[in-house]
């Protein structure tokens, strides 16, 4: 796989160079140098970054003399270099391994996460397994796996999520998707090693070289023209405010068409790809702390002044799936529809439909003079189509969960009766001694369940089980009970006949999952992120 | 659609044959494309075959020979590579329904219709992508007045498009001695400016109306023009597109035309007509009317501050006397020449 990425990413720079398109090899090589030499000052003295040092101050010597030969041939390196680090240690032979034995390894490192305390306590520990709902076009995905390859796009909230995949996968008797994961999901040797043999592919995000992005989406594509099934998170990292994904990355997401006129180009036989969206709902989120706080640091600039407080991972995802089992809370996965590499829906043939569900042939949209032809303007505007759809079925296919809907109208209600205007001060004035009388909250919540299930009437947003049951009182014993389990400070707290804001970003964090729907009359409060 | 000199050009279909659809078709043929004119009257079909002329909408011009007109939607559509869509907002999304039914997605659509759809508030080329398969889409607007287009006088216009090889159809068709085509990306911004001016135009009727002199319509026009780009922006525009033809352009020219039918609706207002009477009068409905309807819920959607938009809004519908409205607008607090909102974008 690499040498075929690096192949296509050397003769391609060296055509856009000869036809002044783009930058001499000469100017990439510089771009590279100094990118990298920017990361590196900063990046310690790991194995790694000696070896890149070393690497590179070969090249830098180099380059002033080097013959165009040369220079082609130093490219060649520094892309090979690239290459081979993203696909890391993948093995094909490992892969078909692996992929028997990962769904149940996997199980086990979520259940226990020490494979020592699994085998004697196997039978105590209740599965993951059975904590995950999957709902939605579960047949259309398992039917389209068998015409083409899958490109399942999920909204991301937690570094769980590719494992909780894995194992929804699994469940739906589907064999593993190749997905790219930061380089800090590696550092844990077992983890690490299941996850390289599984296809997952390494994201070193300290790398801002425009041709390290490049050879990235060029091995992704690779890895679907090669019919490997893909994962990714559009949304780029995980969601920081709680809301759903408003704003998605379309660098990794373009790929998708890419591999799809390589595969019409070739006349390959089972050319199709479909992108599949896929919500992932949790009651409780288990990094949902110190993502909150990132996002308000970033969002409220100067007026927000964070308090970090640490813990030890291990023991966070303990306390995490102690809680979820023994609440006995369910993490829904929700299978959207699908769409082809232009956004249009696909039927469960695998055919593309026009709007008015119409047959139409996709690969016609590539068509330049009656020929397949590239366009890579043409192609983007393709995938910010995609991205749009995607970003509607995210808001479809959000499912409310009561922890969300009792912060939501909690929190609303909280801001209403407050004369402050400005988000991050309220925020900040948001501490334990602020509450509000039970039966307010109750009665606010009664009216912003009514206006969800309209909603959700109209397939704008999915319902759990006891948020579409509308019964209250199990409602809130449900999210005050999900409240108390996990976090440090219990989220939002009962005393008496009152309910107290216990920590108000978590309450904010909890809320954002329903914001942009203009439930109870309020406007988005968390802006659709974009670039720079 | 780049080809060599002397390459067969293609045949492009324009949808729609009232005046400004007929003009569209009339400039392609004149740049030696083959034109089919699909139009829904079998005697118009007939008169535009047999005598070159379309004399309902454009009294003494002759089209060009180009020109083929048909009333078969499939055989305009079919095979050709870019298509005008030239229908007016009320039947826009049952013509491109239609549309839909043999449209491939190789095939370009330009759409050159100036209205918002009454019922859902969508732009046409939202309409368009919810009835047909076409991606590759654009817009054409701009101050283009049909009558002085086919007496060949020069002016400029815009295509919009995501798209460049959308616009460089779309240019190398129309393009002229007599006509310059710019391109733009914002196909929101030129969708808007092309719809909103006539809600402008509609009190610049009024204004000629009362006799109000020059200084006030050029108050009317830049003030009209600023809240105009205050909705284009809450709805996703570039503002600089307002500062093109397709903003202040089409604005100035329409109201300075006070024979169209907007300018028209104004002026009998201003008279003590009331709305009913003035378009019974006008024999046609006057984009504008419904405009107005739509801006009032957009603004209100959006807590926008469009004092002027809304006084003719309720001068139109809620029985505000034009001159009222006028005191009442210049009573309003002044602030900012230039929308402080809209700077440094």
């Amino acid at each position: 796989m690499a040498s075929e990425v690096v192949g296509r990413m050397v003769e391609r720079m060296l055509a856009r160079a000869e036809s002044g398109t783009g930058q001499p090899v000469e100017e990439v090589i510089n771009e590279t140098l100094y990118h990298e030499h920017l990361r590196l000052s900063k990046a310690g003295s790991s194995d790694e970054a000696k070896a890149d040092r070393a690497f590179y101050s070969k090249i830098r010597h180099e380059l002033p003399r080097a013959s165009v030969n040369r220079q082609q041939r130093l490219l060649h390196e520094i892309v090979e270099r690239y290459a081979r680090e993203i696909q890391g240690h993948f093995d094909p032979k490992a892969y078909a391994v692996a992929t028997k034995f990962a769904p149940p390894m996997m199980n086990a490192l979520l259940n226990g996460l020490s494979p020592g305390r699994l085998v004697t306590r196997l039978r105590d520990v209740p599965s993951l397994d059975e904590h995950l709902i999957i709902q939605g076009e579960v047949e259309t995905l398992q039917r389209l796996h068998e015409r083409g390859t899958i490109v399942l796009t999920p909204t991301h909230s937690s570094n769980l999520d590719s494992m909780v995949l894995g194992l929804a996968l699994h469940r739906m008797g589907l064999p593993p998707f190749t997905y790219g994961a930061g380089l800090n999901l590696f550092s844990n040797p077992i983890v690490g090693y299941f996850m390289h043999n599984l296809g997952a592919y390494t994201v070193d995000r300290l790398k801002t070289d425009p041709l390290y992005r490049e050879t990235l989406k060029e091995y992704a594509t690779v890895t679907l023209e090669f019919d490997a099934d893909n994962l990714f998170f559009p949304g780029g990292t995980r969601s920081r405010s709680g809301a759903v994904e408003a704003y998605l990355k379309k660098g990794l997401l373009g790929t998708s068409i890419a591999a799809y006129r390589q595969n019409v180009m070739r006349g390959k036989e089972t050319s199709n790809i479909y992108i599949v969206p896929c919500t992932i709902s949790y009651p409780l989120v288990l990094e949902a702390s110190t993502l909150i706080d990132d996002y308000l640091r970033e969002a409220g600039k100067q007026r927000y002044i964070i308090v970090d407080d640490e813990f030890s991972k291990v023991r966070r995802w303990l306390d995490f799936l102690r809680g979820l089992f023994a609440l006995d809370l369910r993490i829904y996965i929700t299978i959207g529809k699908p769409l082809d590499p232009f956004g249009n829906d696909v039927d469960e043939q695998g055919n593309s439909l026009d709007p008015r569900g119409r047959k139409i042939d996709p690969s016609e949209y590539l068509l330049v003079d009656g020929e397949v032809g590239e366009d890579g303007v043409r192609d983007s505007v393709y995938t910010g189509n995609v991205a749009r759809r995607l970003v509607g079925a995210f808001q479809r296919e959000n499912v409310a969960l009561p922890t969300n809907v009792v912060a939501f109208a909690f929190f609303e209600l909280l801001r209403k009766k407050s004369n402050e205007r400005d988000l991050y001060r309220f925020l900040r004035g948001l501490g334990p001694e602020i509450s509000l009388p039970m039966p307010d909250v109750e009665q606010a919540l009664a009216l912003l369940l009514e206006e969800l299930q309209a909603l959700a009437g109209k397939g704008g947003i999915r319902l759990s089980q006891s948020v579409g049951s509308g019964d209250i009182p199990e409602i809130m014993r449900r999210a005050l009970k999900s409240f108390g389990i996990y976090h440090t400070t219990p989220v939002i707290q009962r005393k008496g006949v009152r309910l107290h804001v216990g920590d108000g970003n978590l309450v904010f964090y909890y809320r954002n999952r329903l914001d942009g729907y203009g439930l109870m009359g309020t406007r988005r409060l968390v802006p659709p992120r974009r670039p720079g | 659609m780049s080809r060599q000199a002397g390459e067969k050009k293609p045949r492009i279909a324009v949808l729609g044959a009232g005046n400004w659809g007929s003009t569209v078709a009339h400039m392609i043929g004149a740049n030696g494309y083959p034109v089919s004119l699909w139009c829904r009257s079998e005697k118009q079909r007939e008169e535009i075959n047999t005598h070159h002329t379309n004399t309902r909408y454009l009294e003494d011009t002759r089209l060009s020979q180009n020109i083929t007109a048909t009333n078969d939607l499939e055989e305009a559509i079919v095979g050709a590579p870019l298509i005008f869509v030239v229908i007016p907002s009320k039947s826009f999304r049952e013509v491109v329904r239609a549309m839909g039914e043999v449209l491939r997605p190789s095939q370009f659509v330009i759409h050159a219709t100036k209205g918002i759809e009454s019922r859902t508030h969508l732009r046409m080329s939202e309409v368009l992508l919810q009835e047909t398969c076409a991606l590759q889409f654009g817009v054409l607007s701009g101050p283009n007045i049909a009558l002085e287009m086919c007496q060949g006088k020069p002016a400029g216009t815009v295509i919009a498009s995501e798209f460049p090889r959308v616009i460089e159809a779309g240019r190398s068709a129309l393009v002229s001695e007599q006509l310059r085509v710019y391109a733009n990306t914002d196909v929101v911004g030129v969708e808007l400016g092309g719809t909103l001016k006539n809600v402008v135009a509609i009190a610049a009727g009024m204004l000629s109306a009362l006799d109000l002199g020059e200084n006030a319509k050029a108050l009317l026009i830049t003030r009209g023009l600023s809240e105009i780009a205050r909705i284009g922006v809450a709805l996703g525009a570039d503002p600089m597109t307002f500062a093109g033809l397709a903003g202040i352009g089409d604005l100035m020219v329409t109201c300075s035309s006070p024979l169209s039918r907007n300018h028209r609706v104004g002026a009998a207002l201003a008279k003590g007509m009331k709305l009913d009477e003035a378009v019974e009068k006008l024999g046609m409905v006057a984009e504008g009317v419904n405009t107005a309807k739509v801006v009032h819920s957009i603004a209100e959607r959006h807590r926008l501050d469009v004092p002027l938009l809304e006084s003719v809004y309720r001068a139109l519908h809620e029985n505000l006397t034009p001159a009222e409205g006028i005191r009442e607008l210049m009573q309003l607090s002044s602030r900012y020449d230039i929308d402080r909102a809209l700077q440094g974008h």
